[in-house]
């Protein structure tokens, strides 16, 4: 493990040698360290396992430099990075490598400047920072037990599936500039997220629990959620193809905003004119109820951060408000190449996210932190349901993407876990798993919007980088179509 | 090093993979340099299993270049040996504490393997070495400039290459020492085309190998110079600007699928299903589980699920992304065919999970890099050649579809059903190909896919496809997959 004192010396000694270097105008020293620990849980009733799968970790740590060269009357920018090596040393080698890789990118404007002042500070965890490697393997059991305690007191023992995983993201980092950014930041993770299904009855349930403080993380109340929601869906119910009305439930909602609505509101995305809202802001894209934003500081939230990757404090930038497009996610490159006189977007969200971590070998890209949903006017969660009146609860989606490309907005997804049929305003029926897609178009879903639920859960999906704090929503007018009716 | 894990108490087995990946890299957008860099990243994975009702423990980590000395390494090793000894030892205890809560909780056990000591050389024409970051840069500018002016109607040109070596050292307690090395190479173009106020058309593929330079030279799939394939990609997106959108059906329709596209779907219904980790359900919360197996007694293996015209296989002998002798357990590849002539026959596999399924191991286990875990990976995994030449099978259709080219995929949780979309689709009317349409794909239920299967091509090819995502932390993986020409029926699918 190295000390932020580490990190931080590092940085601040190196650019005072990088500034002394030949045709250097400008530079940028980011140091970090990070560690990733999964434990993977595997419960089969029916088949051999081993309840914990793996505790496992991997960790890594660097320096990259990122420096601005005179190169005759043209600035040339050059990258280089040197792992587990935050030593001035390592500066030097670091800064031999950004020198040999330097282009001239016309599209580089300039470093980031400093803006404004942190808002979160001591936001870890230190018993998170030195978590044993038994208080590792025990969380992962303690998340089993919560779903077999709950199971074999409901009398289920046979074709039990319990699968997920426990995950912990340590962080800390530095970042100075000749900019005058001199910064650090040291981040605790803590997530859950466990799926267990009763096999032969063909019903799956999830839960989950997000943290930043070891205190108080859960992983057996995620556990005891997710055999209580499967239990809850036994006798599930095949539906015809057809248009619906839909609650989408949490998960759902963090599916589709994670694959579909985000990726759609950042500058990469502009940049590479793949996306729906491109020549957009400014207008009306949503329902005028609907409210998106993100704020990287948001106290105790997993996705907050004190400062970006680029030295830049957290806070909140709003992307859609009552239904207009107001602002786009940014990193300092792409904010300062698209920025003009009309319009500026504040670069919040340059982050070096990789292999579980803020890593030094990758420059900043845009990366969302936590990502609000709200409503105009948010209704309690059981009133959505008497909105839509007769439909679909949906409350697990999978394998979301934007089948024709993200600009044409088309999304396919299928329904896999903790559904509904609702009839007359109330729950009717489970809905059985696995036996429909969802075919729709995103701007079809963000304009039919007719209810947003005031409570929302911090909710995190497979692969996904953020946190969507996530409310239920009702739509109108979903595309669902039967499937697989081989299996039946 | 794997003797000091060895000789820990109850230490059942350990392994160690130790590994560099050097690579050369450069990207360029709209003839515009963006980047360029030479960079080698060092790591190294441990898995140990110990523990009196043996459980594995697992520590990873990655190093610098001034961490690569014997004294260091060895310090460093033994530390990560320790921990993930610690790990494992911790978890066999708990394992042993929950057993009258979990009675299907076990030791772990291990197929048997011969072990291994052996030294595999990279193989390549160009050695990645020699290459100048300069010129690579140079290539991604003019390559992205030229895709930009193909059209006013181009919006967006990307260009990224890599080059590189990568090298990993293998070692466990039972006595396997195996040095592999593979060279890798892939160039990747994006393009996006649109017309005033319609809707854009965004493409994205690859070139690659497991081999030198020569690749984007022209020695890959496609047979055509990095160059042609992103001009030719570019073509191809700015004419389907002005492609009508496909219209979805609601009943199957006679479609052929080219080699290219079956790539994607070979990899979505018939590679993942057939992945043991996800048969035995540990992927139930990330990737799903797979419809050809539920239990030791109600399963697919035996069973027709593919119409007899049908075989399938992963060979990692053959060249492709999922080349490779060893698997990171030391087990040897092999062929292993999933389905022949429309049976389910194996699985892929690791160790573990061969001795639950009473199988023999086939070397499937792979990891990214060397600090993540192995889990069950495809290898080349493609559908066989038939004999049925590709312009007769076109030919005998009287009213269908020729599905071109694989963009996205969707695919159900275990994987029963698909929606994939392809770069363009076709009609055929009369066994001629008429007109051309965007926008679209096909969907089924997989088995009727697959049992639907009429006409196999002989015109065999095996594709890159550098990230499939598995895992949790996710391994984005390269793989190979491909396949002839097929005939089949299913939905088409269309810009909602």
């Amino acid at each position: 493990m190295i000390d932020l004192e580490a990190l931080r010396n590092c940085v601040r000694n190196g650019i005072d040698f990088v500034k002394k270097q030949r045709d250097v105008i400008d530079a940028e020293i980011f140091a970090s360290w990070n560690e990733h620990i999964t434990v993977r849980l595997n419960y089969t009733t029916d088949i051999p396992c081993n309840g914990v799968h793996e505790p496992k970790s991997t960790q890594f740590s660097g320096i990259g430099l990122l420096v601005v060269f005179k190169a005759g009357k043209e600035i040339k920018v050059g990258f280089g990075s040197v792992s587990n090596n935050v030593t001035s040393k390592g500066v030097a080698e670091a800064f031999q490598k950004a020198r040999k890789n330097k282009v001239y990118d016309p599209d580089f404007k300039s470093l980031p400047v400093p803006t404004g002042k942190p808002v979160l500070e001591d936001y870890h965890d230190p018993a998170v920072m030195g978590i044993s490697d038994e208080a590792i393997v025990d969380l992962g059991w303690r998340g089993l037990k919560g779903s077999l305690t709950e199971y074999n007191q409901n009398h289920y023992n046979k074709s039990i599936i319990i699968g997920g995983d426990i995950a912990i993201i340590k962080e800390r980092m530095a970042i100075v500039s000749t900019k005058g950014i001199d910064e650090f930041d040291e981040s605790t993770i803590l997530t859950t997220n466990i799926t267990s299904m009763i096999e032969k009855e063909s019903v799956k349930g999830t839960g989950w629990n997000t943290s930043t403080h070891l205190a108080g993380f859960d992983p057996e109340e995620a556990g005891c959620a997710s055999a209580k929601s499967a239990i809850k869906t036994i006798g599930g119910e095949r539906i015809s193809s057809g248009t619906y009305n839909v609650v989408f439930g949490r998960q759902p909602v963090t599916d589709l905003f994670t694959n579909i609505v985000i990726p759609a509101v950042s500058l990469s995305s502009v940049n590479s004119s793949d996306t729906p809202f491109l020549g957009k802001l400014g207008k009306k894209i949503a329902s005028e109820s609907l409210n998106v934003y993100d704020d990287g500081a948001i106290k105790g939230a997993v996705g907050s951060k004190k400062i970006s990757c680029e030295g830049i404090p957290t806070g909140r930038t709003d992307l859609i408000h009552n239904g207009f497009l107001v602002g786009f996610l940014a990193n300092n490159y792409l904010s300062r190449k698209f920025e003009n006189v009309f319009v500026s977007f504040p670069p919040r969200n340059g982050f070096r996210y990789h292999n579980g971590g803020r890593n030094h070998n990758i420059q900043p890209r845009i990366c969302p932190t936590n990502i609000v949903v709200e409503g105009k006017d948010e209704a309690p969660s059981q009133s959505l349901l008497s909105k839509i009146n007769n439909g679909i609860y949906i409350g697990r989606i999978w394998y979301t993407y934007p089948i024709n490309g993200l600009a044409a907005g088309d999304f396919t997804s299928t329904v896999i876990a903790d559904s509904y049929l609702v009839k007359g305003g109330k729950i009717d029926k489970p809905l059985k798993p696995n036996t429909v897609r969802i075919n729709n178009n995103i701007m079809d879903v963000l304009n039919n919007i007719i209810a947003v639920s005031k409570d929302k859960k911090q909710t995190i999906v497979w692969g996904g980088e953020e946190v969507v704090l996530a409310p239920e929503i009702a739509v109108q007018g979903i595309k669902l179509d039967s499937i697989a009716g081989f299996i039946s | 090093m794997i003797q000091h894990a060895a000789s820990l108490k109850n230490c059942r087995y350990a392994d160690i993979r130790y590994g560099i990946h050097e690579t050369k890299h450069a990207n360029a957008e709209d003839g515009k340099a963006k980047g360029m860099s030479e960079d080698a990243s060092i790591s190294f994975g441990i898995r140990v299993l110990a523990g009196e009702m043996s459980a594995w423990g697992y520590y990873g980590q990655s190093l610098g270049e001034s961490e690569s000395n014997p004294k260091s390494i060895h310090k460093i090793l033994t530390l990560g040996i320790n921990k993930a000894y610690a790990r494992a030892v911790a978890n066999a205890s708990k394992k042993a504490e929950f057993k009258s809560l979990a009675p299907s909780l076990t030791a772990v056990n291990l197929a048997g393997i011969d072990p291994c000591n052996d030294t595999i050389n990279a193989v390549f024409d160009e050695d990645p070495r020699n290459l100048s970051l300069k010129e690579m840069l140079t290539l991604c500018t003019k390559i992205s400039g030229d895709m930009r002016g193909v059209s006013k109607d181009v919006q967006y040109a990307y260009v990224e290459v890599q080059t590189g070596i990568n090298r990993e050292l293998f070692c466990s307690t039972e006595g396997s020492c195996i040095d592999q090395s593979y060279a890798l190479t892939q160039g990747m173009v994006s393009v996006v085309a649109q017309k005033p106020g319609g809707v854009p058309e965004v493409c994205y593929d690859y070139a690659g190998d497991l081999l030198g330079w020569e690749v984007l030279k022209g020695k890959n799939v496609y047979k055509q110079s990095l160059s042609d394939f992103a001009a030719l990609r570019t073509r191809e997106t700015v004419e389907l600007t002005e492609a009508e959108f496909l219209p979805a059906t609601t009943e199957p329709v006679v479609v052929v699928t080219n080699p290219h596209f079956n790539a994607l779907l070979v990899h979505e219904i018939v590679g993942h299903p057939t992945e043991a980790d996800r048969a035995l359900k540990l992927e139930t919360a990330y990737a799903g589980r797979s419809w050809l197996f539920r239990d030791f007694q109600d399963n697919e293996l035996g069973k027709q699920i593919a119409s007899p015209l049908l075989t399938a296989y992963s060979d990692p002998s053959i060249q492709g992304y999922g080349h490779y002798k060893y698997d990171m357990e030391g087990t040897p590849g092999k062929r292993i065919n999933l389905i022949e002539n429309g049976i389910l026959r194996g699985f892929m596999n690791g160790r573990e999970y061969a001795a639950i399924l009473s199988h023999q191991p086939n070397g499937s286990m792979r990891a990214t890099e060397p600090h993540y875990v192995p889990i069950v990976r495809m290898t080349n995994t493609v559908f066989a050649n038939g004999n049925r030449n590709p312009a007769e099978i076109i030919s005998e259709v009287k009213d269908g579809y020729y599905i071109v080219n694989h963009r996205i995929p969707s695919i159900s949780e275990s994987r029963e059903n698909f929606r994939i979309s392809a770069q363009k689709v076709f009609k055929i009317e009369n066994g001629e190909i008429t007109k051309l349409f965007r926008q679209g794909g096909i969907t089924a239920d997989s088995k009727d896919f697959l049992m639907n299967i009429d006409a196999v091509g002989n015109d065999f090819e095996v594709f890159p496809i550098p990230n499939c995502g598995k895992g949790q932390p996710m391994q984005v993986m390269r793989v190979g997959n491909g396949g002839p020409t097929l005939r089949s029926r299913a939905r088409l699918t269309g810009h909602q």
